[in-house]
């Protein structure tokens, strides 16, 4: 098993050292000069020794080689630069974002979890029932509905109308259940489906007929039998639904006047702020790169055949 | 009455049917089948794939595909336990407790996701309320019972890490994990290599000798039925064409069918290049219960009223003078001639 | 409860519902010039936020255009996007794919290695960068969809190739001496377009939501062209008064994609055996108990 991990750690690193160059290339073949940009963001009608001055100022008369790779030890260090709209250092102001979209992320990961658990099994439980049924139908809307309309919808339902929660803030739990709800939907649609689909698949795999000539409940089969046989695809589809929810931070953020990293990275894009957005896509990446290689991980740890296979690799 | 009806019977099967229906279709894959089976005793069920061999026997018990539903009637009185019309729960605490079952393919049949200790120790935590040590233990000394090597290491495996033979053996010791009085065994060695399925056989009359179980046989392997079964009930199309003593059933079988089935067998004797002799025909595809006797068609003795009138299985399925056997030739027959057949 | 149950079955299983739905998406989107009653565009700032009525069935927002033709027009807008996302997608994917399934070896390992990165990255997120570095603008939003979407279907398209090219019949006209191009023009390329189309369907709902979300951004479709989730956003600051103007266009959208994920789960070919039917099984019963009463 271990020299499959290590196989793993080996793409994961390729991958990171391509998602740098990606980030670095964005960059460097933005059209126009990012030197006459930057100098007329600073002063009106630059003059040509002002841009000369940014040139120098950011190493942009270097050779490519030489930039990436000062680009990439500053970015090790935490370095990414300055943001051309606002003048701040990029680095801390991530630093400080970060909890916050990792609160959203992580919490609205649980919220999909539980929900594609309850909303699965209530399908597998009971099938064509009224359960079953209603099951199906969240799934669907969840699936169809785009994340900005969700939200909407929950503030209107649940803030304005009914008052039960805050529209925005940070403070106390309260003021994440709508953000987790928002993003979470998306994921616990598509999960509910895997966790639906796949017990049914395995319920009619013979070994489910060897349970019930044990004596075994259709409830003990589900459960002891077709649940351990779902795991590797579930966390298979768990770390895709990972991508798909930094998709949906940037639109729940500003949602919710969140200021998370997800937040700044609109900023970004929004004003074409081309340090901010490249050090937001580093971040993202390597956290996407990371939740795959976890993920890899642990399909390893529960499907017998992976552990076998690494053993003899 | 065609089976015995003693009361030391542990299986009594009388006029027992099955109507099964599905998505596409709806079929009688068991028309009024009747047998029994003594403690201790071995019957073998054989057939052609399609026969009702498997339904007939897993039918009562409840254990059929997603997606499929079946209606019984006429009666499955198992250790004076009318199991037609039994509620699921008391059919679950039946169900690998006084009768274990053992699948064709152990390959599938065993959970891929689980270790094999588990899947046994599992059987005997729900029947004989043991605590999961306990449990674990049992499962150590059954994977003793049936012989397999290095059973502490075996216990931590998952299934595809065991050769076929010891899947197979691995199935075994579930089936017999709470000690059941009736051991239901489905074409047990069919996904196996040849060598092994020696060994499995020997492993299962073993077992049968030292806890005194019943089997029920589910082949269409001739060999396996004459190693282990002492009575044998050949089915076609849902019937019993055939029930008799083993012995009998092979060596002067009388019903056309069984006959064919027989004559079919490649011998040691067929000189080297001779053709190789099938029964014509196919057997009919299941559907609604025929007027006449199902194998009408492909019989080469048949008779006017064979297509309009089914015919019952008459004689003796006991250890009397010969076999009961579903025909109306032969059972016109006089009783002397039945010597000569 | 039974008929609540019905009801919610009957929502479950639709698939005329989604046949219905993109139907309606697509010739609102082709006749939407025509069917629009009013200019999308045609502000009236004397009737603003109105209330449904015979002039403005569907109200008016907070410019005072007419709803209903801003909605109208909004198909057409998603459906010319997703059409043009799809259709760049599907070029390049079903190229890469189809090359990498018909020549095999260091070709295909090499395409396929891209492909796996493409896929291994979050492509939205990457779309939104390169948006973010080329600015906003129609075509930018298209290329960087595009971009989001081509190394599924070129995934796909080779999985596809590859199970054409190991028929029997591409095998003897190889044997019989078809040129390459012949081959692969007038063989793999037909084949493959056709099934990898099909797979496509199930995709369109999701290129519908992400120009939606996009345009709800301030990324994609840019203002005066009418789009649903760029009317949701312009009317979210008066949700608290005209809700209305929020949930409509949300609504519509909604309904588009689930039609198309109907239509896509539909045809996805996963048949898991499910417990019988009510009304199926006594369907079967009532043949068993005839023949019950043909032969006593």
């Amino acid at each position: 098993m271990s020299t499959l991990i290590a196989i793993r750690l080996r793409n994961a690193v390729v991958l990171l050292v391509l998602a740098t160059m990606l980030c670095f290339a964005l960059v460097v073949s933005a059209p126009g000069n990012v030197a006459v940009l930057i100098a007329e963001l600073r002063t009106p009608k630059a003059s040509f020794e002002q841009i000369r001055l940014v040139e120098e100022e950011l190493g942009l008369n270097q050779p490519l080689v030489l930039r990436y790779a000062s680009w990439l030890n500053g970015a090790l260090h935490g370095n990414l630069g300055v943001s051309y709209k606002t003048g701040d250092a990029i680095g801390p102001a991530l630093a400080s974002r970060l909890p916050i979209t990792l609160t959203l992320v992580v919490g609205g990961a649980a919220f999909a979890m539980l929900l594609s658990f309850a909303l699965g099994f209530l399908g597998a439980l009971w099938p064509g029932r009224l359960g079953d049924a209603v099951s199906r139908v969240i799934a669907l809307l969840g699936a169809s509905m785009p994340s900005f309309f969700v939200g909407a919808l929950l503030i209107y339902g649940l803030a304005v109308e009914l008052g039960l929660f805050p529209t925005f803030g940070t403070a106390g739990l309260s003021s994440w259940v709508l953000p987790w709800m928002t993003i979470g939907l998306l994921p616990a649609a598509v999960l509910s489906r895997v966790v639906r689909v796949g017990l049914e698949e395995a319920m009619a795999r013979p070994f489910a007929l060897t349970a019930s000539a044990k004596g075994l409940s259709r409830r003990a089969i589900l459960f002891r039998h077709a649940l351990p046989n779902i795991a590797p695809t579930y966390i298979n589809a768990l770390g895709a639904q990972g991508g798909a929810m930094v998709v949906g931070a940037v639109v729940v953020e500003p949602l919710f006047a969140l200021k998370g990293v997800a937040d700044l990275f609109l900023q970004g894009v929004l004003f074409r702020d081309f340090m901010v957005v490249q050090a937001c896509l580093l971040v993202f990446l390597t956290s996407f790169i990371l939740l795959n290689l976890m993920v890899d991980i642990g399909m390893m740890f529960t499907d017998p055949k992976l552990r076998r296979q690494g053993a003899n690799a | 009455m065609m089976a015995p009806e003693t009361s030391s019977d542990l299986l009594q099967v009388s006029h027992f049917s099955v109507d099964l229906y599905t998505a596409r279709a709806a079929l009688r894959p068991v028309d009024g089948v009747s047998y029994s089976v003594a403690p201790g005793e071995t019957l073998a069920i054989v057939g052609e794939s399609g026969s009702g061999k498997t339904v007939l026997n897993f039918a009562p018990l409840g254990l059929m595909p997603t997606g499929v539903v079946t209606d019984l009637s006429g009666s499955v009185l198992f250790d004076g336990q009318q199991l037609v019309g039994l509620p699921e729960p008391a059919l679950r605490r039946i169900r690998g407790g006084k009768i274990g079952t053992i699948f064709q393919d152990p390959m599938s049949a065993l959970n891929p996701a689980l270790r094999i200790g588990r899947q046994i120790a599992e059987v005997a935590e729900l029947h004989l309320g043991m605590t999961h040590a306990q449990a674990e233990a049992r499962a150590l000394d059954l994977l003793k019972l049936v012989r397999m090597s290095d059973p502490q290491a075996r216990l931590r495996q998952y299934p595809h890490e065991l050769s076929g033979g010891l899947r197979q053996r691995a199935m075994i010791a579930i089936a017999i994990a709470a000690e059941p009085r009736l051991l239901i065994a489905d074409e047990p060695t069919t996904a196996l290599d040849v060598t092994v399925q020696a060994q499995i056989i020997g492993l299962l009359k073993d077992l049968q000798r030292r806890l005194n179980t019943a089997i029920v046989l589910i082949t269409h392997d001739m060999g396996v039925v004459a190693s282990i079964a002492a009575r044998v009930a050949v089915m076609y199309a849902g019937r019993l064409a055939e029930y008799g003593p083993v012995e009998q059933v092979l060596l002067t079988p009388r019903h056309p069918y069984t006959r064919g089935l027989i004559a079919a067998l490649p011998s040691v004797d067929d000189a080297p290049g001779s053709p190789f002799r099938g029964l014509p025909g196919t057997p009919p595809v299941l559907g609604a219960p025929l007027p006449g006797c199902a194998f009408a068609p492909r019989c080469p003795q048949v008779i006017d009223i064979c297509a309009r009138q089914y015919p019952p299985l008459r004689g003796s399925g006991g250890p009397g003078p010969g076999a009961a056997v579903a025909c109306h030739v032969v059972n016109a027959r006089p009783s002397k001639e039945q010597a000569h057949a | 409860m039974r008929r609540l149950r019905d009801l919610f079955q009957a929502l479950a299983q639709l698939p005329r519902l989604a046949f219905l739905a993109v139907g309606l998406f697509v010739l609102l989107g082709v006749l939407a010039p025509w069917l629009a009653p009013y200019d999308p565009n045609a502000q009236d700032l004397l009737a603003t936020h109105a209330d449904p009525s015979w002039q403005h069935w569907l109200g008016t927002d907070h410019l005072g255009r007419d709803t209903l033709s801003r909605l109208i027009v909004s198909a057409r807008t998603s459906l010319v996007g997703m059409s043009l996302v799809l259709l760049i997608a599907l070029s390049v994917g079903i190229t890469i794919g189809t090359v990498a399934g018909y020549r095999r070896g260091w070709v295909e390992e090499v395409l396929m290695r891209i492909v796996d990165v493409g896929l291994a990255m979050p492509s939205l997120i990457v779309a939104l960068a390169v948006i973010g570095i080329f600015g906003t603008g129609y075509w930018n939003m298209i290329l960087a969809l595009a971009l989001a979407w081509w190394p599924g279907s070129a995934r796909i398209s080779r999985a596809v190739a590859v199970g054409v090219m190991n028929r029997p019949h591409i095998e003897s006209l190889r044997v019989l001496g078809a040129s390459p191009g012949r081959i692969y023009f007038h063989h793999l390329l037909p084949s493959t377009i056709g099934a990898v189309l099909v797979y496509a369907t199930a995709d369109a709902g999701a290129v519908a939501l992400s120009i939606a979300t996009l345009s709800f951004l301030g990324l994609g479709i840019q203002p005066p062209t009418p789009e649903w989730g760029q009317m949701l956003v312009d009317a979210l600051p008066y949700l608290e008064s005209a809700p209305w103007q929020v949930i409509l266009p949300g609504l519509v959208l909604t309904l588009v994609v689930i039609g198309f994920n109907l239509l896509g789960e539909s045809i996805a070919l996963n048949r898991v055996p499910t417990p019988l039917p009510r009304r199926i099984l006594l369907k079967r019963r009532a043949m068993a108990a005839d023949w019950r009463k043909a032969a006593p």
